[in-house]
């Protein structure tokens, strides 16, 4: 019976186990059981005049607070090392994910419900925003990697690159024979990049209207006799292998910077909460 | 079908040489090897690395013949169909094949190397997110810096170096006010050091008192120390804590008065403040003569009003409407003769056009803020039916002097000696006609004064005209009445306004109807407020009544501070 177990663990050892599933949901349940504490403890206890973060239970509840999302905050230097075990890496962001949820109960009932436009909701708002931007990260990386992956079709990033290099190869050299105007839309296509834009080009819709689909549909316009010429035929092939690579890629960039996007909102939105938090605390006692 | 091998070589002067091999041949093999119809010297090959093959439909098959393949188009392969007039372009380690067709119809493979690297190096720039936006760090760090010295910096540097005597805000710490002042301190907003005097200092009694200068202690510092209960362990925990930080208390002004709680009034402080000392203060003060109260729904004490227990004596005494004491006023006056509808007051008072009956209103009237009620005034309220007219002399009437035995005992030693017209009905048995009947305006009933001193003997006399409503007695020798002591506020300690009952019947409370003595003391108990009134937690339908709304901690004559909002609702 004990080996049947021992082989059993060690088959979960083997078995990929993500960082929100982590030991059967242990933080999950933590954060539970710590939210589920607060909760009792704020109904329960009767301050006067009112619930605020000025009671016993709101010290309390800050205190708890404040260390929580210092300790959260520092995941950006623990994940730097990795490690096994109890203490693994993979504990640590699972713990770091259902504390930092855990937090919109614990702060929300150190305010006492009491938010008003100062430095102390500023902190608040801030830590829904870190909170915010964490589900949306946990969100799209439970989503987009299928997606991702889909549209890659096996092709690295170099790949991709380089399969659109070598289709404006054999544009220009395809487009040799050309005449000037067939020329001229060629070479705005070839100034087409796929990662043409900012933000929110990246972010915008893949399927978007560029040079290179301008120049198809000027191939398609084709007159009868020129639409027959070898020449024109190949190098509007190659121009619609183009878009499709062009597509492609801009999906790509586009699930890309969803991966990313809230990480620019979550640390640097961490890094403001850790400021306004230290100006919450020291701001309280100064004006006591 | 003809393949056509084009190699192009780069001579060192920078000049492309090209060569074209026609290859006739359905098949053209690639590799390291030196007998492949296509020899590629690179390492990464396989010395037999893919065959190029014709198809019938004129396409071409490019397969891989070892482990390792190809790229067409840039995408890794190890089989792949291409048609010639579409073209595409193979690369076979560090050397590119470009398919394109002939006019001829040959297919042509442009052969070239690859000249280094240019791969990868803008990978980053084109798929990652870095560079597109400032970075995570930069970003992080300024807007922690921007948090700390907006909301941190500035104030605390405004704060350290302001000028004491400058009554004036301190910029940038209004975003620490954790909320609105209430009401009484609006015109401190924005003025923090006016409380916050010295940082990380709690805000002192002292600092409150500077402008409250009249509030008074509830009672002697010594007294209000023994009264306190120690609370439970985790009070004493908590306060143990809170004295470590320099925090005041207990009974500092702050522990019942929280500020910042938002505009308007501030709200009374809670029951539990109160209960903290009169919960169980009998426990600690053993000589009080307050009853424990820590709610008024559940643990209250009876009400304990201060009435006169003695004739003619002024003195107030406490004493619990549990013991039912009857009030010595000196005066005589049933309420439920006077408030029978059927009795002859009421058929006086329709007489002289005062309604159908008495009501509590005729006599009761209230003081203007509406909390009490006047004196009985005997002038106003009893004389226009126990009249004091013993004579007239043309049209003028002769009264006795009210409140002025002395003076009554004189006017009626010279009044004459024939009664007066008035008095005739009284004094002969009979009745007269016209105005002067018993149905008339001036017809006045009041006891025989047959004039003299004699008469004022009699006026004093218990069955006499003074002796209706006055007790009499005499003083030194002389003919006189009980004082009488009428009590304007019998609660002391507490406070009732009969304007906020307005709504309610007297009779709800003041069981006047059914009393047959003026020694009953007609106020409502502590059962009868709480048909109402229970404490601070009352279920629905009942009116919530914290110890403010009828106690203040500072008391002062007038409404408790617990009140005054209610109010102005």
């Amino acid at each position: 019976m004990a080996r049947v177990q021992r082989q059993t663990g060690r088959q979960l050892d083997s078995d990929h186990e993500g960082f929100l599933r982590h030991r059967r949901f242990r933080w999950l349940k933590t954060a539970l059981v710590l939210c589920g504490i607060a909760v009792l403890a704020y109904a329960l206890t009767d301050p006067q005049p009112r619930p605020n973060g000025g009671t016993w239970l709101g010290y309390t509840l800050g205190t708890l607070g404040a260390g929580l999302i210092v300790w959260l905050a520092l995941l950006g230097v623990r994940k730097r090392t990795m490690t096994r075990g109890a203490w693994s890496l993979k504990a640590w962001t699972s713990a770091h994910v259902y504390l930092g949820l855990a937090l919109i109960v614990v702060v929300t009932l150190h305010t006492g419900f009491q938010l008003g436009w100062n430095v102390h909701s500023l902190a608040y708002v801030l830590m829904l925003l870190v909170i915010a931007s964490g589900i949306f990260g946990i969100v799209v990386y439970a989503v987009l990697p299928a997606a991702l992956s889909s549209n890659r079709e096996e092709m690295t990033q170099p790949q991709m690159l380089e399969a659109l290099r070598a289709v404006d190869r054999q544009l220009e050299d395809a487009a040799q024979p050309l005449e000037r105007r067939w020329t001229e839309a060629v070479l705005a296509a070839l100034a087409e990049s796929a990662a043409a834009g900012g933000l929110w080009q990246r972010l915008a819709s893949a399927n978007r209207d560029g040079a290179t689909r301008q120049a198809i549909e000027a191939f398609n316009r084709a007159g009868p006799d020129e639409a027959a010429d070898p020449a024109l035929i190949r190098v509007e092939a190659l121009l619609q292998r183009r878009a499709a690579q062009l597509g492609r890629m801009r999906r790509h960039v586009r699930l890309k910077a969803l991966l990313e996007i809230w990480l620019y909102v979550h640390v640097p939105a961490t890094f403001a909460l850790i400021a306004a938090l230290t100006a919450h605390v020291i701001s309280v006692f100064y004006y006591w | 079908m003809t393949f056509r091998l084009r190699t192009v070589e780069t001579t060192a002067q920078g000049r492309a040489i090209v060569r074209d091999r026609d290859f006739a041949g359905s098949r053209v093999t690639i590799g390291r090897a030196a007998d492949n119809n296509l020899h590629l010297p690179d390492l990464a090959l396989d010395p037999r690395h893919a065959a190029i093959s014709a198809r019938d439909d004129g396409r071409i098959v490019v397969e891989a013949l070892g482990s390792l393949g190809f790229t067409l188009d840039g995408r890794q392969q190890t089989h792949a169909v291409i048609a010639p007039q579409t073209g595409g372009e193979l690369q076979f380690g560090s050397y590119r094949i470009t398919v394109s067709s002939e006019a001829d119809g040959a297919v042509l493979l442009t052969v070239g190397q690859v000249a280094g690297s240019e791969a990868a190096s803008d990978e980053k720039a084109v798929f990652a997110l870095a560079g597109r936006l400032p970075g995570k760090r930069l970003l992080s760090w300024l807007l922690g810096l921007a948090v700390l010295i907006a909301f941190l910096a500035v104030p605390v540097y405004n704060n350290l170096t302001r000028d004491p005597a400058a009554k004036q805000g301190i910029k940038g710490d209004a975003a620490w006010s954790s909320g609105p002042l209430s009401l009484a301190h609006h015109q401190l907003e924005g003025q923090c050091v006016a409380c916050h005097v010295k940082p990380f200092e709690p805000v002192q009694d002292k600092t409150c008192l500077t402008c409250h200068k009249d509030v008074h202690d509830h009672a002697a510092p010594q007294r209000i120390a023994g009264a306190r209960a120690p609370g439970s362990a985790g009070d004493q925990l908590q306060w143990r804590i809170a004295h470590s930080f320099g925090k005041p208390g207990p009974g500092a002004c702050s522990d019942c008065h929280t500020e910042h709680e938002g505009a308007g009034r501030m709200p009374p402080p809670a029951q539990a403040f109160c209960a903290d000392c009169h919960g169980s203060l009998k426990d600690r003060l053993p000589d009080t003569t307050l009853g424990n109260a820590s709610d008024f729904g559940n643990a209250h004490p009876q009400f304990r009003p201060a009435l006169p227990l003695a004739m003619g004596s002024e003195k107030l005494t406490r004493v619990s409407l549990g013991e039912r004491p009857r009030e010595a006023s000196g005066l005589k006056f049933p309420h439920d003769l006077h408030l029978d509808p059927r009795s002859g007051v009421s058929r006086m008072a329709q007489r002289l056009g005062q309604g159908s009956s008495l009501d509590c209103k005729s006599c009761h009237r209230p003081t203007a803020d509406g909390v009490r009620f006047l004196p009985i005034d005997m002038e106003r309220d009893c004389e226009s039916c126990h009249s004091l007219a013993y004579d007239k002399v043309g049209g003028t009437f002769r009264k006795l002097r009210h409140g002025d035995v002395d003076q009554m005992i004189a006017d009626l030693a010279v009044a004459p000696r024939t009664p007066s017209p008035i008095a005739v009905p009284i004094l002969s048995g009979r009745r007269r006609p016209g105005e002067y009947s018993s149905s008339g305006p001036y017809f006045a009933r009041f006891a025989p004064p047959a004039g003299g001193i004699g008469s004022a003997q009699q006026a004093l006399s218990r069955g006499g005209i003074c002796g209706e409503c006055h007790t009499p007695s005499a003083v030194g020798g002389r003919f006189a009445v009980v004082p009488v002591t009428q009590v304007s506020r019998y609660m002391n300690h507490g406070w009732f306004t009969h304007a906020a009952h307005k709504e309610e019947k007297c009779s709800s409370c003041h069981a006047a109807k059914t009393s047959a003595s003026s020694a009953d003391l007609l106020l409502p108990d502590l059962r009868s407020c709480r048909t109402c009134h229970l404490g601070e937690n009352a279920p629905r339908g009942k009116i919530s009544s914290g110890c403010a709304m009828c106690h203040d901690y500072h008391i002062t004559a007038s409404a408790p501070r617990g009140l005054t909002p209610r109010r102005k609702e």
